[in-house]
């Protein structure tokens, strides 16, 4: 696996400015911002919410080749999801935003309502936003600063350690992986996908499997030795290297999470105390 | 008077899932301050000692303990792990697996991460630390960007932080390659002096060690200490062999010429041993049976001609030529990253050269599959545990047989031949979980084999053997090669094996082939040992000091251990 470029996951810190929060900032607001998402289904919030987002990805410079077509991927299939639910239930939006405002009729069964639209776009920049949130979470998140950002918020830090160590020794996994496949493939195994059926390269993939996972259990023992000739899981708190002081930015951001919750916590005040006639708030009702 | 550290007392320890002891009766006291070789051949007992020492015994791995082992006074039965980590910082043999940090700086700070250390005084003791073995300019590399001698280094500044009086290496040499070897010697002697720490070092591998002084070496087999004493002592006293270590080069040669060691002084650094004296005896005994003789070519079996490959940008092979001959014995040699095992993925066919070509018998090589290239050119793993796929011996080494189409008769003939061939006939039908590692090696040629291929390429097949299965592992592909003619390519760091068992080394350096001659001309070849990054053999110092021609001095102790080594068998 190459690690070298920026790809999916980062092990090396970048430089732009979400980049250089550290880690309990990083998770916190990740936090905040999905909780948010799932709480409420109101345009106002959820579109902001969107945008800050998509500023957010394009400020840490992301890979483009990756994440773009990752994009188009998640936003193919969310429009085909909406197309089914209309295939499904054209007149959705009747009971959620209140009203049935028709636009264009295909046929009796088939309309298209203003407030299915509208329902349409709130679900789409819900389901987007959630999206890029998370992926502008991982891309400017190292391991080291995930577990850091857990540890922060209660997380045990033996929870937090298997994400970072995880990220350590999957690339290893992966090179002993490619190397037995070596070593089979010189003895005979077709794994051409042009030669042997889908079935047999199955199972031979399976018998990969076998080595592989011997060999990940012998290093799995070194590990674990290594871990405890330092002291690991000693102490009942514990440190990062990785976790830079809090810095003028964190202090901002810090800002910026707390009203998050703090709105979190007015949208669940609201939807118990003052529940709205209709799911989701539409500007012209 | 000096303070004792580690005393054992009457120790004796065995395993839980074992029925014998593994340490017998040890008595063994190390002093403050004195730099230990703990020497033994595998099996002996002597990382077990180290981990008595360290803790993981008994914390990860449970067995009885009677008698005492007190450790910086603390009587280890009572101490848990962490405690006696404090004290122990051990580098393991794995370089790789503890690597547990994602970057040099992450991992160096590991220990004090566990002990909660507020990040300020953190970020100084990695600095100076990072320092203290060279690596204070890769603080944010992660793991996968650097190379083994450089993670062994991130994992001795782990442990340099304040207050592990003993410093702890069990085989520090094992993953490295021999330039590597050297300087992790050298950076141990380094850390040694200048922070006055207790250092151990486990190893089998006398030679390397002794690059830089040690003040005792205590030789363990069967787990009982066998020998306390001095290297010049130990070197003198002909136990070695005995106990299944390799003799130091030099050594064997003085001895091939009759010189009387017992007379000699710093027989444990070559630089300091004072042979003027011997000079005639050497020569006279160099000429008394000079009959080298070039071995002879066989047909030509494979061509390679100006064979190119890059990763992407990167340039891997650049212009590779060289010929194989039927029945040779030739060492691929050079550092990691160098090509070697590129030249070897495609000499297998499982990548294709983008420029040149290879050519097999006559054929094309590019025009067949890998599956067809496979039944010519066999690849054996340098870890058996990475191929074995199957539960039982013959099932395994039929695979390939399976894989490959043949019929039912015929493969049930050609596994009973190849696993008479390898000797392991009677267990045919044993499973490979109760094979020892020099059996599945064994089991894993044998797979290959029984294809019956023209060339079979062995990457590292003695790493981390001790000199008894090592011997027994070369000695049976030597068979091979001599009884069945079998071709074989090793690929290997590893110049003893060099030097006794093959007829030529291909040098890679960069991606490129910059030698490709008799091994004694190699590796009297200064320029061409700088540039591969292999260790200069001690008998090319030993020549220089007796102002013999190197290269002459080393085709000729080949030629006394091969016929002596005949002669044995």
């Amino acid at each position: 696996m190459n690690l070298d470029k920026r790809l999916f996951i980062n092990v090396i810190p970048g430089k732009t400015f979400l980049d250089k929060l550290s880690g309990t900032t990083k998770v916190r607001l990740f936090f905040a911002l999905i909780i948010l998402l799932v709480a409420t289904w109101d345009f106002r919030i959820l579109f902001p919410v969107l945008v800050a987002s998509l500023i957010g990805l394009v400020s840490i410079k992301p890979n483009w080749k990756i994440v773009g077509s990752l994009m188009a991927f998640i936003i193919a299939v969310n429009l085909f999801n909406l197309f089914l639910i209309w295939v499904v239930t054209p007149d959705y939006g009747r009971n959620i935003v209140g009203g049935s405002t028709v636009l264009f009729t295909f046929t009796s069964r088939y309309i298209l309502t203003a407030e299915t639209l509208w329902y349409f776009l709130i679900r789409f920049t819900k389901f987007m936003a959630t999206f890029l949130v998370s992926l502008t979470f991982i891309q400017a998140i190292t391991p080291s600063e995930m577990a850091a950002g857990l540890y922060s918020i209660k997380v045990p830090y033996k929870i937090a350690t298997i994400v970072s160590i995880a990220f350590r020794y999957i690339p290893d996994i992966s090179r002993d992986f490619a190397d037995i496949k070596i070593s089979m493939q010189a003895r005979g195994m077709e794994l051409d996908s042009k030669k042997a059926g889908l079935f047999t390269r199955l199972k031979q993939n399976v018998l990969i499997l076998c080595p592989l996972i011997i060999v990940s259990f012998e290093r799995v023992g070194n590990i674990a030795n290594a871990m405890d000739l330092r002291g690991y899981g000693k102490g009942k708190t514990r440190t990062y290297y990785s976790e830079h002081e809090e810095t003028e930015n964190d202090r901002l951001m810090k800002i910026i999470y707390l009203l998050l919750y703090l709105s979190i916590v007015a949208v669940i005040f609201f939807r118990i105390f003052f529940p709205p006639e209709f799911q989701v708030w539409a500007p012209w009702i | 008077m000096k303070k004792a550290i580690v005393e054992f007392q009457d120790f004796s320890f065995k395993y839980k899932t074992q029925t014998e002891t593994t340490l017998k009766n040890i008595n063994l006291t190390l002093y403050q301050g004195e730099k230990v070789l703990i020497l033994g051949p595998s099996g002996s007992g002597k990382s077990t000692l180290a981990n008595c020492i360290n803790g993981l015994i008994p914390f990860s791995y449970e067995g009885e303990i009677t008698g005492s082992l007190k450790v910086a006074g603390v009587e280890t039965k009572d101490a848990s792990i962490f405690e006696l980590s404090r004290h122990v910082g051990t580098v393991q043999q794995d370089t790789d697996a503890q690597f547990v940090g994602l970057s040099v700086g992450e991992d160096i700070a590991f220990s004090l991460e566990n002990r909660a250390t507020p990040r300020e005084i953190m970020l100084n003791k990695v600095d100076f630390a990072a320092k203290a073995v060279g690596m204070e300019d890769f603080l944010l590399e992660p793991p996968f960007h650097l190379s083994g001698g450089q993670k062994q280094k991130v994992a001795l500044a782990g442990i340099l932080h304040d207050d592990e009086e003993i410093l702890l290496f069990d085989e520090p040499l094992a993953a490295l390659d021999p330039a590597m070897g050297m300087a992790a010697v050298d950076l141990i002697d380094k850390i040694y002096r200048e922070k006055d720490k207790t250092v151990l070092i486990i190893e089998h591998r006398l030679e390397d060690v002794l690059y830089r002084h040690v003040d005792r070496i205590i030789l363990i087999n069967e787990g009982q200490i066998q020998l306390d004493s001095t290297p010049d002592e130990l070197l003198r006293s002909g136990l070695l062999k005995e106990h299944g270590i390799r003799e130091p080069l030099y050594i064997s040669a003085l001895k091939n010429a009759g010189i009387n060691l017992s007379e000699m002084e710093h027989l444990d650094c070559i630089e300091k041993l004072d042979i003027t004296g011997q000079k005639q005896e050497i020569l006279n005994e160099m000429n008394a049976s000079n009959s080298y003789q070039a071995p002879e070519k066989g047909e030509l079996l494979l061509h390679v001609e100006n064979v190119d490959f890059s990763y992407g940008e990167r340039k891997v092979l650049s212009d590779i030529s060289f010929d194989i001959y039927r029945g040779e014995r030739i060492a691929i040699v050079g550092k990691n990253g160098a090509g070697k095992s590129t030249m070897a993925k495609m000499l297998c066919g499982i990548i294709r050269p983008q420029k040149g070509s290879i050519t097999m018998e006559g054929t094309n090589c590019l025009t067949l599959s890998i599956k067809e290239i496979g039944r010519k050119i066999g690849y054996v793993m340098q870890n058996p545990n990475q191929m074995i796929v199957k539960d039982i011996i013959t099932d395994e080494v039929s695979l390939a047989l399976l894989l490959n189409g043949f019929t039912k008769e015929e493969i049930d003939k050609r596994v009973a031949d190849t696993l008479k061939m390898c000797g392991l006939y009677p267990m045919r039908n044993w499973p490979v979980s109760v094979l020892s590692y020099g059996q599945r090696k064994r089991v894993t040629i044998a797979s290959i084999l029984a294809l019956s291929p023209e060339i079979i390429i062995l990457d590292e097949p003695t790493a981390g053997q001790d000199y008894k299965h090592y011997t027994e592992i070369m000695n049976f592909l030597e068979a091979l090669n001599r009884d069945y003619h079998i071709t074989i390519l090793f690929i290997t760091h590893d110049m003893h094996l060099a030097i006794e068992y093959t007829d030529r080394a291909i040098v890679f350096a960069d991606g490129k082939c910059i030698a490709d001659d008799p091994v004694f001309k190699v590796l009297s070849d200064t320029e061409i040992i700088q540039a591969a990054n292999l260790k200069q053999t001690s008998l090319v110092t030993l020549a220089n000091r007796a102002g013999i021609d190197p290269e002459a001095f080393i085709r000729h102790f080949i030629e006394v251990e091969r016929k002596e080594r005949a002669y044995e068998s």
